[in-house]
C-alpha cells in the first residue's frame, strides 16, 4: 500500500463517524434502489417464465356457447398459433365451516392428454383423472390455503341447480389465474372466491355443454398482431355470443400483476435519487471541509513534487472508499429486504416459485451513480485545492470577511445575545453554504413525510372505501340479471333492513384509441348504500343520463367531463352506445362507470333490470341471514364488506405498510446522518474560534450557544421548506404509484407533519448535545498554538 | 513528465564541479497583480549559487526572501529574468515540468514543518521516497538528523524540533541537490532551533547539498558560507564568510 493511501486509512478513520453517516445515506438510497429493481426483477422474471413454461395464452375470450368445430375456424385464422377452447362456469360453493356462500369458477381440462395452453403446476396432489371417475376437482391454491383444503377433502358445488360432493384431487397453480380475484374486483377475497378445474365432460354434461366450448384462449404466431387476430376472432365468434376478444393487457390476473410491477417502477427511482443527491451533498461538504483542513498539507504535498492528479486523486480515493462502504451497505440492505419482501408477493400472487433474484445490472449502475455522484460532490473541492499555488497554500488562510448580518442592520440587535450575533454572521458569512445545508435539512423533513404519507392513505381509503362509498353490510349478485321486483325478494330475506338495487353490465369503453373493458353500475339516483362519492368529497347524484366516471379512468382514457365515450354492450344485445360522461368519482380500487339505474336500463333497452342488492343487514340475524342466502341457488355472490376491507387490510395494506415502515426507517437513517453531518462541520469549521471564545472567558455553554444557535436557526428555516418539499415528493411518488387497480390519495395530516418535525428535533437534538460534548474536548492550548 | 537531463538526480552533488553554478539568476523579478495594484516583491535579483555551498537569506518580514526562495523551489514562476537551473530554464517550465523539477531536484523545510498528521515520522519520510528515484532509505535519513529511535511517533506525540528534523529528513531523503528552508528554526526556541540547524550543517557537509536558508534572525549568518540581505526586493548586501561558524555556537 503506498503511504499516500495509509494517510487515506487512518484520515477515513478519523473521520469515521461523518464518513459512516454519509456512506449510510448513500446505502439507504441503494438499498432501496437494489430492492425495489430486484423485485421487479424476480417479479417480471418469475412471471415471463412461468408464462412461457406453462404457455400462458395472449388472446382470451368467452362467448354463450359454441361447437368444437367452430376451433378449427380459429386455428384457421393467420397468426394463430394454438387455440384451447374449455367450458368455464361460474357455481355457487357450500365450503365446509364457511358461513356465506361462496363462488367458485370451473373450469374445464381438455378430456385427454394435457392443455394446449393456461397449462396448470400440481402442487400438491394430482389433477382430476377424468374418464371414468367421476367426482373428482382440482383446486387452486389460494382458495385451498384460505380454507385449509387439502388433497382429498371434500366441497360441494351447486353445477345447474344441482348440488354435488366433489373429492380434492390435487392443489394447483395457473398462469390464468396469478392474482385471483372475482371478475371486475381489485381485490382478492380467497374465502368467497376460488377457482376450480373439472374434466370437460363432466362440466359440460352438466351445463348441456358437451361437444361446445364457452371460453377460448389462444396463442399467437411470433410477430403475429395481437389486434388483427382478435378482430378476426371477434367476426368468427360474433354468432356465438362473443362479446370480443381481449389481450393479456386486459387479462385480469396479469393486469394486476403488471400493475404491480408499475408500483415498484415508481418506487425504484424517485425516493432513492432523492437520497443519492442527499448523499452526493454531503459528500462534497465532509470533503470541502476535509480538505479545507488539509491545505497544508496538500502544499506540502505539491512542494514536495506531488502532481495535481496524485493530490487529486487521492481525495477523490477518499469519496470513493465512501461510495464502496455505501454501495456495500446498500446492497446487502436492499439484498437482505428483498429477499424478505419478496415473500409478501405471496400474499397476493400465486407462482409455482416466486424467487428472489438480484438485479445485478441495478447494482452495477448503482455504484457508478453513486460514484458519479460522490465525485460530484467532491469535484469542485478538489479542483480548488490542487489549483492552489503550494507558495499561497502554505499560509493559513485569510481571515473571512464579516459583517453585520442583515436583521442586526435592521437595529434589532440589541435584542440578540453576543453568541446569537454570532451565530447570524456565521450564516450570513456564507450563504450559498448555509442554503445548501438549510436544503439538505429540509430535505430530511420532507423525505420523512412520504412514508407516513403512505400510512395515513392506506387509513383514508378503509375509511373512505367501506365507511363512506360503501355503506352495506353485503352485496348479493343473482345469477343472472333479473326484473326490478326481485328487490322484494331481497328485502324480505332474514334480518334485512334495507336493500337497494343495482345493476352490473360489463362494457368495453372506448375514447379514441384507448379501450377498456369494465362495468357499469347503475344505482339509485341518490343511493345511501354505494355511493358515488366526488373529490370534495361529498355524494353525487347520478344524473338521469350520462355516466359518472372514476378520475383515474378519465385520466387514463384522456376524457374529462363533457366528453362522450363509446360502450359497447358485453352482455344481451349487441349495442354501441356513445354515452356523455358527467362527472368524476373519487374511488381506490378498480376503475368504474356509475350510471343511474333506470338510465342505465332505459339505454340497455331491456326494462327494469336488477344484477342484485346492497342490503343492510341486522347483526341479531346474521346467522340466520347468511344460511338462508346459503340456500338460495339464485344468489349467486355474497360478497360482505368487511371481509373485503379485511382482504385489503391483510393485502394491499400489510404490503404499503411494511413498505413504509422500510422507507420511514430509511429516511430517519437519512435525516440523522445529514443533521449530524451539519453539526459536525460546523463545529470543525468554528474548532479554532469557539476554542479562542473559551480561552476568552466564555463558558462551555454560551460557546455552545454559538453552534447550536446556528444549527436551530438553520432548522427553524428548513422545516417548513421541508413540509412543503416532503407533501410535494409525496405527490409526485403517489402519482408515480397510483394504478388503475389500486390507488392511494395523497392524505397530508398533521401528525404527519409533526412527526416529522419531531424526528429533525429529536435528531438536531441529539446531534447539539454531541457537538457539545465535542466543545468540552477541544484542547484549548493546541487550539491557539495551531494559530500562529 | 521527462526530465530534462541535467534536472535529474545527482545522487550526491560532491562531483559536480565547484565552479559549475547550480542556479544561475539574473535580473530576476516579480510582480504581483497588475496595473495600479501591481507590487513589486522582487527585482533585478543577480545570483550564482554552487554545490556545497550554504546560503544565507536575510531580511525583514515583506523583504522578498519569501519569494526568491519560491523562485528557486520551483513554487512560482518569475515575471522578469532569467532563472536558470544547471543550465535549463526554470521561467519556461510549466505546471508538470515544475512538478517535476521539485520532486527530483528540491527538498523544502518549512516554517510550519508541514508534516501530515496521520502518518509517523518514517512514513513522513517514506511518503517523499516513494513518488522519486534512487532515495535513502528513510531510515538512514531520520538517522542522519538524529531521531532513528523516534520514528515510529507520530507528528503529535514529537517536540517541535524534532517535528522540524523529521521534516528536515524529508528534505533530504531523496538526495536532493539543493535543499530550501523557509525560517526553518522560526518556530523552535533556541535549544532546539540548534539542534536543527546541526542537521541542516551536517546534510550540507556530508552530502554537499546546497543550502539555502531563509531567516530574518542576522545571528544565523554566522553558520553561512554566503549571507545576502534583502530589503524591498533587492539585495542590498552581500557577505562571505571565509570560516563558517560553528552553529553550536550560535547564540539568539
Amino acid at each position: 500500500m503506498s503511504l499516500l493511501d495509509l494517510k487515506l486509512l487512518r484520515d477515513l478513520r478519523a473521520l469515521k463517524s461523518q464518513a459512516f453517516a454519509v456512506a449510510l445515506v448513500m446505502a439507504c438510497g441503494l438499498a432501496m434502489m437494489i430492492m425495489t429493481r430486484s423485485l421487479i426483477l424476480s417479479l417480471s422474471t418469475t412471471r415471463d417464465e412461468y408464462y412461457e413454461k406453462y404457455r400462458f395464452a395472449q388472446v382470451f375470450a368467452r362467448l354463450k356457447r359454441a361447437p368444437q368445430s367452430v376451433r378449427s375456424e380459429l386455428q384457421a385464422i393467420p397468426g394463430v398459433a394454438a387455440v384451447q377452447t374449455s367450458v368455464a362456469i361460474q357455481v355457487t360453493l357450500d365450503v365446509p365451516g364457511l358461513a356465506e356462500p361462496a363462488v367458485g369458477l370451473i373450469n374445464s381440462l381438455p378430456e385427454r392428454g394435457e392443455a394446449l395452453l393456461n397449462r396448470l403446476h400440481v402442487r400438491a396432489g394430482r389433477l382430476p383423472l377424468g374418464g371414468t371417475t367421476r367426482g373428482e376437482i382440482a383446486v387452486s391454491e389460494a382458495f385451498a390455503d384460505a380454507h385449509g383444503l387439502k388433497p382429498g377433502a371434500k366441497i360441494a358445488a351447486v353445477l345447474n341447480g344441482r348440488r354435488e360432493i366433489f373429492k380434492i384431487s390435487g392443489i394447483v397453480l395457473s398462469p390464468e389465474f396469478v392474482f385471483e380475484a372475482p371478475p371486475g374486483a381489485a381485490l382478492p377475497d380467497n374465502r368467497t372466491y376460488g377457482v376450480f378445474w373439472l374434466p370437460y365432460k363432466e362440466l359440460s354434461t352438466a351445463f348441456q355443454l358437451y361437444g361446445a366450448f364457452n371460453a377460448v384462449a389462444i396463442a399467437l404466431a411470433p410477430g403475429a398482431s395481437e389486434r388483427k387476430v382478435s378482430a378476426a376472432i371477434d367476426r368468427v365468434l360474433l354468432p356465438y355470443g362473443c362479446r370480443g376478444a381481449y389481450g393479456r393487457n386486459d387479462h385480469p390476473s396479469n393486469r394486476r400483476v403488471d400493475d404491480e410491477i408499475r408500483v415498484l417502477e415508481g418506487l425504484s427511482l424517485a425516493f432513492p435519487l432523492v437520497f443519492l443527491s442527499v448523499a452526493a451533498f454531503m459528500t462534497n461538504s465532509v470533503m470541502s471541509r476535509q480538505i479545507a483542513l488539509q491545505r497544508e498539507q496538500i502544499a506540502m504535498l505539491k512542494a514536495c513534487g506531488f502532481s495535481n492528479a496524485q493530490v487529486g486523486g487521492h481525495y477523490f480515493k477518499f469519496s470513493l472508499a465512501i461510495v464502496v462502504v455505501g454501495t456495500g451497505i446498500g446492497a446487502i440492505a436492499g439484498i437482505t429486504l428483498g429477499s424478505k419482501l419478496v415473500e409478501m408477493y405471496h400474499l397476493f400472487f400465486r407462482f409455482p416459485q416466486l424467487e428472489f433474484l438480484i438485479d445485478l445490472r441495478v447494482l452495477i449502475v448503482a455504484s457508478i451513480v453513486s460514484a458519479l455522484a460522490a465525485f460530484i460532490g467532491v469535484a469542485g473541492a478538489v479542483r480548488r485545492a490542487v489549483r492552489l499555488p503550494p507558495a499561497e497554500a502554505m499560509r493559513p488562510e485569510a481571515p473571512a470577511h464579516y459583517k453585520p448580518a442583515l436583521v442586526e442592520r435592521l437595529g434589532v440587535s440589541r435584542w440578540f445575545t453576543a453568541s446569537f450575533r454570532m451565530a447570524l454572521r456565521n450564516i450570513q458569512r456564507r450563504p450559498i453554504r448555509s442554503a445548501l445545508t438549510c436544503l439538505a435539512l429540509a430535505l430530511a423533513t420532507g423525505i420523512l413525510i412520504v412514508p407516513n404519507s403512505f400510512r395515513d392513505g392506506i387509513d383514508y381509503v378503509i375509511d373512505f372505501q367501506w365507511d363512506v362509498v360503501q355503506r352495506q353490510t353485503v352485496t348479493l349478485s343473482l345469477v343472472e340479471p333479473e326484473a326490478a321486483r326481485s328487490l322484494a325478494d331481497f328485502k324480505h330475506l332474514p334480518g334485512v333492513v334495507h336493500a337497494e338495487p343495482f345493476r352490473f353490465v360489463p362494457v368495453e369503453l372506448r375514447a379514441g384509441p384507448i379501450q377498456r373493458r369494465l362495468m357499469i353500475q347503475g344505482l339509485p339516483a341518490q343511493g345511501t348504500l354505494s355511493r358515488v362519492i366526488d373529490a370534495r368529497p361529498s355524494q353525487l347524484t347520478l344524473p338521469p343520463r350520462g355516466i359518472v366516471m372514476s378520475a383515474k379512468l378519465a385520466e387514463v382514457m384522456q376524457v374529462k367531463p363533457g366528453d362522450e365515450v363509446i360502450a359497447r354492450v358485453l352482455e344481451g344485445r349487441e349495442r354501441e352506445l356513445a354515452i356523455p360522461i358527467i362527472g368524476l368519482a373519487e374511488d381506490f380500487a378498480g376503475t368504474a362507470c356509475y350510471m343511474e339505474l333506470h338510465a342505465l336500463n332505459r339505454l340497455l333497452l331491456e326494462g327494469d333490470r336488477i344484477s342484485g342488492a346492497h342490503v343492510v343487514v341486522s347483526s341479531s340475524r346474521w346467522p340466520e341471514f347468511l344460511a338462508t342466502v346459503k340456500q338460495t341457488p339464485r344468489i349467486a355472490g355474497c360478497v360482505i364488506k368487511n371481509s373485503l376491507r379485511d382482504g385489503f387490510r391483510k393485502t394491499t395494506a400489510q404490503s404499503i405498510g411494511l413498505l413504509q415502515k422500510m422507507y420511514m426507517m430509511f429516511a430517519t437513517i437519512v435525516a440523522f446522518g445529514i443533521i449530524y453531518n451539519s453539526a459536525r462541520i460546523s463545529l470543525s469549521e468554528r474548532a479554532r474560534e469557539l476554542a479562542t471564545l473559551r480561552v476568552l472567558g466564555f463558558t462551555r455553554r454560551e460557546v455552545g450557544a454559538v453552534l447550536v444557535g446556528e444549527l436551530v436557526l438553520l432548522t427553524l428555516a428548513a422545516l417548513p421548506v421541508g413540509l412543503l418539499l416532503g407533501s410535494g415528493f409525496a405527490r409526485g411518488i403517489l402519482q408515480a404509484v397510483n394504478t388503475e387497480t389500486v390507488r392511494l390519495p395523497l392524505v397530508l395530516t398533521a401528525s404527519n407533519y409533526a412527526s416529522a418535525v419531531l424526528v429533525v428535533a429529536v435528531a438536531s437534538a441529539l446531534s447539539a448535545l454531541f457537538a457539545a460534548r465535542k466543545i468540552a474536548e477541544i484542547d484549548l492550548v493546541s487550539a491557539l498554538k495551531a494559530l500562529d | 513528465m521527462p526530465l530534462p537531463a541535467d534536472l535529474g538526480p545527482t545522487g550526491s552533488g560532491v562531483s559536480v564541479p565547484v565552479r559549475q553554478p547550480v542556479y544561475r539568476v539574473r535580473d530576476l523579478g516579480r510582480v504581483y497583480g497588475l496595473g495600479t495594484a501591481a507590487v513589486t516583491a522582487l527585482a533585478g535579483v543577480d545570483l550564482d549559487l554552487y554545490a556545497g555551498e550554504m546560503i544565507v537569506l536575510l531580511g525583514a518580514s515583506g523583504s522578498g526572501k519569501s519569494t526568491l526562495l519560491n523562485q528557486l523551489g520551483g513554487l512560482d514562476s518569475p515575471t522578469q529574468g532569467t532563472l536558470e537551473y544547471r543550465g535549463a530554464n526554470l521561467a519556461a517550465l510549466d505546471e508538470a515540468g515544475l512538478t517535476q523539477f521539485r520532486r527530483h531536484a528540491v527538498g523544502f523545510v518549512f516554517q510550519a514543518y508541514n508534516l501530515i498528521p496521520s502518518l509517523t515520522a518514517r512514513e513522513n519520510v517514506a511518503l517523499i521516497t516513494e513518488i522519486c528515484t534512487a532515495p535513502m532509505d528513510p531510515r538512514e535519513a531520520l538517522a542522519l538528523v538524529g531521531l532513528a529511535d523516534r520514528m515510529d511517533h507520530f507528528p503529535a506525540q514529537l517536540s517541535g524540533g524534532e517535528q522540524q528534523r523529521v521534516a528536515i529528513a524529508r528534505a533530504i531523503a531523496k538526495r536532493p541537490e539543493v535543499l530550501l528552508c523557509d525560517e526553518p528554526t522560526g518556530a523552535l526556541d533556541v535549544k532546539t532551533g540548534i539542534t536543527v540547524l546541526e542537521a541542516i550543517e551536517r546534510i550540507n557537509r556530508e552530502l554537499g547539498t546546497l543550502a539555502v536558508i531563509i531567516t530574518h534572525n542576522a545571528i544565523l549568518a554566522d553558520m553561512a558560507d554566503r549571507v545576502f540581505t534583502l530589503s524591498d526586493g533587492h539585495i542590498v548586501s552581500t557577505r562571505e564568510n571565509v570560516q563558517r561558524g560553528n552553529v553550536r555556537s550560535l547564540a539568539w
